[in-house]
């Protein structure tokens, strides 16, 4: 499942650096294309930067009806970001929060990459593809009270949450959603 | 990379299908040849002279081509078997409209609704038109060279129809591909803009020169023949009805996300709605993708119904997006015509095709 997920996370972050070079994000002073895998970070980071995109994994689960001797698997991703806006009045982040929204649909397209072994240098084509929905996107706003959740719960599905809207900043922000697929490197019985 | 072969790689996953046509020669009822060996093409850049119409939904393909078997004996043993009637067919939706695909899923001739004159007689299918703007040599599919000024007929953004008069010829008409069947002049009122009225060659204008016109995409027939006019269009007009049968090449690709890729070719396609549905059906908007047609007891919750009560073919689709918006959709249903094979001259419906995956086993 790694493999999957390292694959899915670094296709994203190549495609972004090749969509627009500018969108970067300094992480213990290296700077990298603005796509980073919470799970990654130290427990300790400070908050989520913004005009970065965050990847959250969620569900796992083996997808019934498909039979073969590798079993198909769905892992969930939530991909977070928010904004500021550019200027200091910040009247541009809603502006801003919709070039994010394009730049994540786009570096989704083609909605599949190869699933390689990263662990290995050079990495190594493991023959298959991961391959994904298109993402669903939900409106967020407030103090980014929501970060690090991973899971669905129904009050959040408009993702905004009620103590979100009690602490509203001035911040704009997006969930996007969406299940990867791939097959495992189980071979079944 | 590695040479250890996955069989995770056998399994060919798809999301869509993307639809391909080629014109066939009606004269010599000779297809365009889809060879394998220019499979792997990019979707979006397919080989010559095959012609993208995007990706279509709930494709279904089947075939009803009984084998019958020789018995023989007391008891009646089976001894040989044959193959009965060729009868396959193929269907799906055309989820974008435009002049080839309004063309394919009705299936007789196609209309161009030329802009009309004042005061002129008026007609279902496109009344009396302005007249044609002459095309002078050494124009091409993508330039109208017509002289100075006279492209001020013509607004950017416009659609045009480009082909000749229609001069007493009969037969098949249209440049490039054949677009009707005239029986003779009196059948088409001997109306001088017949053929642009039903031509493939049209075309939207992007910028208006001194003397040409630019287009947004190439004539599908190629370069204006010597003679031929250009007409602004205004709509494009099916009809049931109609005497001839448009007859097309057609290619399906299902788009890989992980596996190899699986073509389907058809030499011969001619529309054929109407008739029932028992294939295995790809929906897109479906979660589980694959069902079963009519008349199978498949995969759950899948089927999209295009035949209404009695077997009735649904023209369009409805696809609702949100209460009250739906997107309209082109039904289209093809009978699969044979073509000799160059090989072995066997007489074939179509053709499948897998390209495995780099990695996969062979078998």
């Amino acid at each position: 499942m790694q493999f999957a997920k390292d694959s899915f996370f670094l296709e994203l972050q190549q495609r972004l650096a090749s969509l627009n070079q500018a969108r970067t994000v300094t992480v213990n002073g290296t700077t990298v294309p603005a796509v980073l895998v919470v799970e990654n970070l130290p427990p300790s980071s400070a908050e989520p930067q913004p005009n970065t995109f965050y990847i959250e994994w969620g569900a796992a689960d083996v997808v019934g009806g498909h039979s073969g001797n590798s079993p198909l698997m769905s892992v969930d991703v939530v991909i977070s970001y928010y904004s500021f806006g550019s200027v200091p009045s910040m009247v541009d982040r809603g502006r801003l929060l919709a070039q994010l929204d394009d730049e994540l649909l786009n570096i989704c397209q083609p909605p599949n990459a190869g699933k390689r072994d990263y662990t290995q240098s050079p990495s190594v084509d493991l023959g298959t593809n991961v391959f994904w929905n298109q993402p669903s996107f939900t409106e967020g706003k407030g103090a980014g009270l929501y970060w690090g959740k991973t899971s669905f719960p129904e009050r959040m599905k408009s993702g905004v949450t009620d103590a979100a809207e009690s602490y509203q900043d001035a911040r704009v922000e997006r969930k996007a959603r969406l299940t990867i697929y791939f097959f495992s490197e189980v071979t079944l019985s | 990379m590695s040479t250890t072969p996955v069989r995770a790689a056998m399994v060919p996953v798809t999301r869509q299908i993307r639809a391909y046509f080629a014109p066939v020669n009606r004269t010599s009822e000779t297809p365009t040849v889809f060879d394998p060996c220019s499979g792997m093409f990019s979707l979006d850049a397919p080989p010559r002279p095959w012609l993208d119409l995007g990706w279509v939904e709930n494709f279904e393909r089947w075939y009803n081509t009984p084998t019958d078997v020789v018995r023989s004996g007391v008891k009646g043993q089976p001894a040989a078997q044959f193959r009965g009637p060729l009868d396959a067919r193929v269907e799906f939706t055309f989820v974008e409209w435009g002049k080839l695909q309004m063309a394919l899923a009705c299936g007789s001739e196609h209309m161009n609704v030329l802009a009309p004159i004042s005061g002129g007689t008026a007609a279902p299918s496109g009344g009396t038109p302005k007249p044609g703007v002459a095309v002078l040599p050494g124009s091409t599919a993508s330039e109208l060279i017509l002289g100075a000024g006279a492209g001020s007929a013509f607004a950017p953004g416009s659609l045009l129809a480009v082909d000749v008069d229609y001069q007493q010829q009969t037969g098949y008409v249209g440049s490039g591909i054949a677009a009707a069947y005239v029986s003779s002049a009196a059948a088409v009122m001997q109306d001088p803009n017949y053929v642009r009225r039903v031509t493939f060659n049209v075309g939207r204008v992007v910028e208006v020169t001194a003397t040409s016109l630019l287009l947004g995409q190439p004539l599908l027939g190629g370069a204006p023949t010597n003679g031929a006019s250009a007409q602004a269009v205004v709509a494009f007009v099916d009809r049931e009805g109609g005497s001839f049968f448009q007859e097309w090449s057609a290619l399906f690709v299902a788009e890989e996300e992980t596996g190899g890729r699986v073509c389907f070719y058809y030499p011969r396609l001619s529309p054929n709605p109407g008739q029932g549905s028992s294939g295995a059906i790809w929906n897109a908007n479906s979660t589980s993708a694959l069902g079963k047609g009519s008349s199978g007891a498949g995969f759950a919750g899948t089927l999209k119904s295009t035949t209404g009560s009695g077997g009735r073919f649904a023209r369009e689709d409805f696809a609702e997006i949100a209460r009250p918006l739906s997107a309209i959709s082109l039904r289209a249903s093809f009978l699969a015509l044979p073509s000799a094979d160059l090989n072995d001259g066997q007489m074939v419906v179509c053709y499948r095709s897998y390209f495995p995956a780099g990695m996969a086993a062979a078998y």
